[in-house]
């Protein structure tokens, strides 16, 4: 920043420098010889060359001054530029992927969830169907047994009642001979009679 | 007063005798001095707008600076087609710039240079070594030499004319306008000095005579006809000059 100062200071430095020599010039100039002109219509040969080295020492000096500086700042900007642009495409590129590599995993995990769900609902299916055959096979094994036993009470009952059929047949019986039957003579009788009229 | 009107001659403030038979002696004439002024005027220009150049957040006198090297860039782009020419740039822009500034500088009471034809035929010149060097380049120098007998031999003559008349007629259209703006600025403000002298001398006694020798119409009108003489003449024929160079050169470095 200091030598940029200083180099403006001598650039000042010799524009004031210059324009004082031109000045003493004129001064000579007009006091020598105010009268001496050059023709309206002429070419002198020394203005002429002088002309020529001026138009390329002012091509030169327009070249570093204005457009290397310039140019150079523009390259520079150009550059800026096209590295956004390289910077903002590379990160589309990537974010493209990512996205694509994200889509690609929530699809594997919408198939997953609707794996596990699948295999959730058979299973409950499996669990459901187990329970309600379990369920119908014991209450078909409570029915059956519930059956056995309604034919074995019977059974009893109907026994009971023989029994006491029997006793009572033979008390009526003994009543009515008046006599004391040999019980045991005549049980196997009224037992054989009964099971002829149970069966 | 004068009442004489006398063009503006460019003066010659210091002869340098050197002796050399046909070139002469060195003659430090308005022009020169007047042509360094110009490219002090330039080249500080140019420095001064290059200061402190930044890639981003730039002022607007960077801006300024990169819209001319733009426009300078685009100018000759587009004329040659292309970025064939692109070493092109600096020496335009520097014509342009020197042609342009040489001719408003009349507008601040210097002598432009370019109302001397010495200056118009050195910058012609160097366009012409630069036309025939295209040439040559494109098409070798048979080539070069074979392109003035077409389309048929006899042609030759007037084409070598022709050939010589584009720097000729590049000067002279360059200087005759500079010089005619001159003239006609010369016989305005001469005019109306006469005009304002005539006017003021009605006042009698000591203060008409004084006040006579005072051009005060001078004022007001040749700002509005400098605007044709000056301004637009001399940037026209800076731009028509530079077109011309390109052009030129883009068609010289065509096959022929």
């Amino acid at each position: 920043m200091n030598e940029k100062k200083n180099a403006g200071k001598s650039v000042w430095l010799f524009i004031a420098l210059l324009a004082l020599f031109v000045a003493v010039l004129f001064y000579t100039g007009y006091t020598k010889s105010v009268s001496d002109d050059q023709d309206l219509v002429t070419l002198v040969p020394w203005t002429f060359i002088i002309q020529i080295c001026n138009l390329f020492i002012q091509v030169y000096l327009i070249k570093k001054f204005l457009f290397k500086p310039i140019n150079d700042i523009l390259a520079k900007r150009q550059e800026l530029a096209d590295r956004a642009i390289r910077e903002a495409r590379d990160a589309q590129t990537k974010a493209d992927s990512l996205k694509e590599q994200y889509e690609s995993s929530l699809t594997n995990a919408h198939a997953e969830a609707a794996q596990i769900v699948s295999d959730a609902q058979r299973e409950a299916q499996n669990k459901a169907d187990t329970m309600v055959r379990e369920a119908q096979e014991e209450v078909a094994g409570i029915k059956a047994r519930a059956a056995a036993d309604i034919e074995q009470e019977k059974k009893k009952a109907i026994n009971e009642a023989k029994d006491e059929i029997g006793s009572l047949a033979m008390d009526i019986a003994g009543k009515v001979v008046e006599k004391e039957i040999n019980e045991a003579d005549h049980k196997k009788l009224i037992d054989d009679f009964l099971n002829k009229v149970g069966a | 007063m004068n009442n004489g009107f006398e063009v503006d001659y460019a003066k010659i403030y210091q002869t340098i005798k050197t002796g050399i038979p046909i070139l002469g002696d060195i003659k430090i004439t308005q022009t020169l001095i007047v042509s360094w002024i110009v490219m002090i005027i330039i080249t500080g220009l140019c420095i001064f707008l290059t200061r402190n150049l930044k890639v981003e957040n730039i002022s607007k006198r960077q801006a300024f600076a990169e819209m001319l090297v733009e426009t300078g860039n685009n100018f000759v782009r587009n004329n040659t087609g292309g970025n064939k020419f692109d070493n092109l740039i600096p020496f335009v822009s520097a014509l342009f710039a020197t042609s342009v500034v040489s001719n408003l500088i009349s507008l601040i009471g210097l002598r432009s240079p370019t109302a001397d034809l010495s200056t118009e035929a050195a910058w012609a010149v160097v366009v012409f070594v630069m036309i025939t060097a295209t040439k040559i380049k494109t098409n070798g120098f048979g080539g070069y030499l074979k392109g003035f007998t077409t389309p048929i031999a006899v042609m030759t003559p007037f084409n070598i004319l022709s050939e010589l008349a584009t720097p000729v007629s590049m000067a002279c259209r360059h200087f005759g306008n500079i010089l005619s703006g001159v003239v006609i600025d010369g016989l305005i403000y001469w005019a109306l000095g006469l005009a304002s002298a005539a006017l003021l001398k009605l006042i009698p006694g000591a203060v008409g005579a004084f006040l006579s020798n005072i051009p005060i119409l001078g004022l007001g009108l040749p700002a509005v006809t400098g605007v044709y003489f000056d301004w637009f003449s001399g940037c026209m024929q800076a731009f028509i000059f530079c077109m011309l160079t390109v052009m030129y050169i883009a068609n010289a470095a065509e096959e022929g």
